[in-house]
């Protein structure tokens, strides 16, 4: 097959580089991330994953959407803003490959498209490399994703090693491959197929959940969690957002930021009313969502099984024990 | 001055506020247009349109009746967004984008005779319905309209409930107050009791339904009793919106979104969705 | 430590049998060897969920906040720094004395999960046996001021303005508005936090440099003479940010200023920012 050494990967990045913004996971600050190729920080490819997830790159954590300026009753000025921009990211993993598959079904889909989400996706290039290794978090094969590729993505690669199997899945995986054939060889390679050490069974589970809404067992699940972000933020699939205003005067702008359901005051209305008044209520809403209305209204799971929330919830609030326990109780029987 | 083309759909259009109604202390109605003197867009009865006081914030309100060149939204002063918006006087521009939601089912009603039960600023989104109705009079059976608030003063539409359509063909106007005096015009009573007093017949009748979350759960029981079915209500509901394309992931019950799938919803399909409002 | 875990046991079990108390919180197995996170044990028959070993890092305490009011009495497993927690939320009049029954517990310190050495939070803890407790578990485990917990402070402290201000903005570029730091402080515990005050607007939603430095010295002077240096929102921090060199540079103050003062060690002596005294540092009026 098509490979790139391992020992030139630097070259490969300067090459891509050169026209578009390369996003690739950095070690930055103690952080690992994906941070523009060529700011500081230390290249962290051999990393099972990166802590922040790639949805940022798509959809920002903060995001300017229109200014406007005022004067008196009138508007003077509204201003819709577009920083998009020719991007490639460069090192995602199939879990989150498949996050970028469910970012899609929700801002293009539905009656609506989010233009602001679109113009980003239209000009971004998706370079996936497979799992040679997992984490003990790990359990993307539990919820319908391979760890060795993801057949969404516009070039897949493969680590063999000292080097990069590489293939083009997309036109425009071809086009970047065109780009970089000074360095790319015909070599034989092995993939060595990898699988999580981690399992569950979700078979079911969706169907199950439905008819547990009224169920104790949230009570008993949502007792320890702190209701922090912790692991909405480090979620590549979490999309709850928020619009707010920067005001200064007479000029300002919108912007749209990420929101967490866990917060408490997330659904609180107008005049006082919460329906979601206590951790029992939003950790449900989360859970059935990650594992029932998603799959109700999109026909997938919205958890790809990264593990990020697993290794950085403060408490430990664990969706595969939670997975667990929801195939041992029984529908209707108190826990 | 720049105009924004907005098919963005989280982007607003620029509108000029012309007219302002006092309905109440805290209910004032707004009336809009465009700078060119168009309405930004023609919503279906029921549907909703989110706007802005671009410095301050978006609120999502339903559109409670429109012209031929203006739409007409009517806000109760409650919160942060509300009370700025009590103070502005004609002639403010605004920003609203729009329309959203699913809005009535208007072939579900069609032939049929309605009741429209609204409570307080309730009685907003259903009397877009309820204007559709006579302006396609021969659709539509009998009417019959309750409405109740807490008082003389807090009751909205005053020129719709005792002039426009007590005049309307084969309609009764059924008005209430929670409290009053001897001079009071009009019934004293919570609308629920009201209702059994008035003791509509369900058959071949689609009723639908506004108002103050209590007000409705005692409504329903009320229409359950005298033999109304789930399928034959219908009510419209609120939820905390952001977006209003049914993407901030906010205003879900289960996995509808209130602003997209919804507002309007018949108590059969209310029945099924979790029970988180 | 398993000795502990037998008795904490037995404790339990003989609290919700007696109907001392109605639950006890304590922790459990996580799913991995390393995870020890809090546990809500709510009936004699499943005591056996309890466990005491080196990694049971989280905090005990700001639970009770969720349960102010209760009927029956809220069993607590407390450390030292659960102790000082509990007793910083009845000065606060957040709960009452007479609602919770504590099981104190002298604590030899954690580790962490990560590197399987002790915890930075442990390695400063000053208190490791609860000073209040209505029963206690273990032998007292020795105690020592530990002066180096201002190390890093003072090695800050010499850096030039600019060069403070770098470090802090690299930190907070870091910070994800989590608000976890805040969630897991027992000091933390107004019913609104400032940052939710959307109509007052203290605190804007953004994510940026200067909104996240906001956040964070905000929520430090908050809590200043108030922290108990439990060192959980260093620990709870997804980012890593080293948020006890801030409350630490804070109680150095304090104590330079006010003189020596440690937070929570008992319910009654008012912290020295909420009272004046006539020979209090001024040098401005």
């Amino acid at each position: 097959m098509k490979t790139i050494a391992k020992s030139r990967i630097n070259e490969v990045l300067d090459i891509l580089a050169k026209e578009s913004k390369v996003l690739v996971p950095m070690k930055v600050n103690g952080v690992s991330k994906y941070t523009p190729w060529g700011s500081e920080g230390r290249i962290a490819l051999e990393e099972v994953n990166t802590l922040l997830p790639p949805k940022d790159t798509l959809f920002p954590q903060t995001e300017k959407m229109y200014s406007y300026k005022m004067a008196n009753q009138e508007i003077t000025e509204l201003n819709i803003h577009d920083d998009s921009a020719p991007q490639i990211i460069f090192g995602v993993r199939p879990c989150d490959m498949q996050s970028i598959k469910c970012m899609d079904d929700v801002f293009l889909t539905k009656s609506f498209v989010d233009d602001f989400y679109k113009n980003k996706r239209e000009k971004l290039t998706t370079i996936c490399i497979g799992c040679s290794r997992v984490a003990p978090t790990c359990f993307c094969d539990s919820m319908g994703v391979d760890p060795g590729r993801h057949e969404a993505a516009d070039v897949q690669m493969y680590d063999l090693g000292n080097s990069y199997g590489i293939e083009a899945q997309t036109e425009a995986g071809q086009a970047l491959l065109n780009k970089l054939q000074g360095l790319i060889q015909e070599q034989a390679g092995e993939l060595t197929a990898v699988s999580c050490t981690l399992k569950v069974d979700t078979s079911g589970i969706s169907d199950k959940l439905a008819k547990m809404f009224e169920h104790p067992i949230w009570k008993e699940v949502s007792r320890k969690c702190i209701g922090c972000g912790t692991c909405t933020y480090l979620c590549p699939t979490c999309y709850c957002f928020d619009m707010e205003i920067k005001n200064n005067g007479n000029e300002g702008y919108r912007f749209r930021c990420w929101d967490s359901c866990m917060f408490s005051e997330y659904s609180r209305m107008a005049g006082g009313h919460n329906p979601r008044p206590s951790k029992n209520e939003r950790i449900r809403n989360r859970f059935l969502h990650k594992l029932e209305f998603f799959n109700e209204r999109y026909g997938k799971n919205l958890c790809v099984g990264c593990g990020r929330c697993l290794s950085k919830c403060p408490v430990n609030v664990d969706i595969t024990l939670f997975i667990d326990k929801i195939k041992e109780v029984a529908v209707d029987e108190p826990v | 001055m720049s105009q924004c083309k907005c098919e963005n759909p989280l982007v607003p259009s620029v509108v000029t506020v012309f007219k302002i109604v006092e309905e109440t202390p805290d209910i004032k109605t707004f009336h809009i247009s465009t700078k060119d003197g168009k309405k930004p867009f023609t919503p279906m009865p029921g549907q909703l349109g989110m706007f802005s006081l671009l410095h301050v914030g978006e609120g999502m309100f339903s559109v409670t009746a429109q012209g031929e060149n203006h739409l007409e939204f009517a806000i109760k002063k409650c919160g942060m967004l509300t009370d700025a918006l009590h103070e502005i006087k004609p002639g403010q521009m605004m920003g609203v984008r729009g329309p959203y939601g699913n809005g009535f089912p208007i072939e579900l009603c069609k032939g049929k005779d309605m009741l429209f039960i609204g409570g307080g600023i309730g009685l907003a989104p259903v009397r877009s319905l309820i204007k559709y109705c006579f302006e396609n009079r021969d659709d539509f059976g009998k009417i019959d309209i309750i409405y109740g608030a807490r008082s003389m003063n807090d009751l909205c539409f005053k020129e719709d409930l005792f002039e426009n359509w007590p005049k309307e063909r084969d309609t009764n106007v059924h008005v209430t107050v929670d409290t009053g005096d001897e001079n009071c015009p009009c019934h004293i009573g919570f609308v629920p009791a009201f209702l059994e007093e008035i003791n509509p017949d369900p058959t071949g009748k689609i009723v639908v339904l506004c108002g103050p979350p209590i007000m409705i759960k005692f409504c329903l029981e009320s229409l359950t009793k005298m033999g109304f079915s789930d399928e034959q209500v219908i009510t419209t509901l609120e939820m905390r919106m952001k977006c209003g394309i049914g993407k901030c992931g906010r205003c879900n019950i289960g996995s509808k979104y209130v602003c997209l799938d919804g507002p309007v919803f018949t108590m059969a399909e209310l029945k099924l969705l979790p029970n988180e409002f | 430590m398993s000795d502990t875990t037998v008795k904490m046991r037995d404790i339990a079990k003989d609290l919700l049998d007696k109907g001392t108390v109605d639950y006890i919180i304590g922790w459990e197995k996580g799913r991995f060897s390393n995870q020890s996170p809090p546990a809500f044990i709510t009936s004699a028959a499943h005591v056996g969920r309890l466990i005491w070993d080196e990694y049971c890092l989280a905090g005990t305490a700001k639970y009770l906040l969720d349960d102010k009011f209760p009927t029956g009495k809220i069993g607590i497993f407390a450390r030292g720094c659960d102790a000082r927690a509990i007793n910083r939320l009845i000065q606060d009049g957040q709960i009452n004395r007479e609602n919770i029954y504590i099981v104190g517990i002298c604590c030899s310190g954690m580790k962490d999960p990560a590197t399987g050495n002790t915890a930075e939070k442990c390695q400063y803890c000053t208190h490791p046996n609860p000073i209040v407790n209505d029963i206690l578990l273990g032998d007292p485990v020795p105690e020592t001021n530990k002066p180096e917990r201002f190390k890093a402070i003072e090695e800050l402290e010499r850096l030039s303005p600019d060069e403070k201000y770098e470090y802090w903005s690299k930190q907070f570029e870091k910070c994800i508005r989590c608000y976890a730091c805040r969630n897991v402080c027992p000091a933390c515990n107004c019913r609104e936090c400032f940052v939710d005050q959307y109509r007052v607007g203290w605190q804007g939603k953004q994510n940026n440099e200067d909104e996240n430095r906001l956040f964070g010295l905000t929520r430090v002077y908050h809590i200043a003479d108030r922290c108990i240096e439990c060192g959980e929102c260093a620990r709870a921090c997804p980012m890593g940010l080293p948020l006890m060199e801030l409350n630490r540079k804070l109680i150095k103050d304090i104590n330079k200023l006010f003189g020596p003062y440690e937070a929570s060690m008992d319910t009654e002596t008012t912290p020295p920012l909420a009272k004046y005294n006539l020979e209090d540092i001024e040098e401005f009026m």
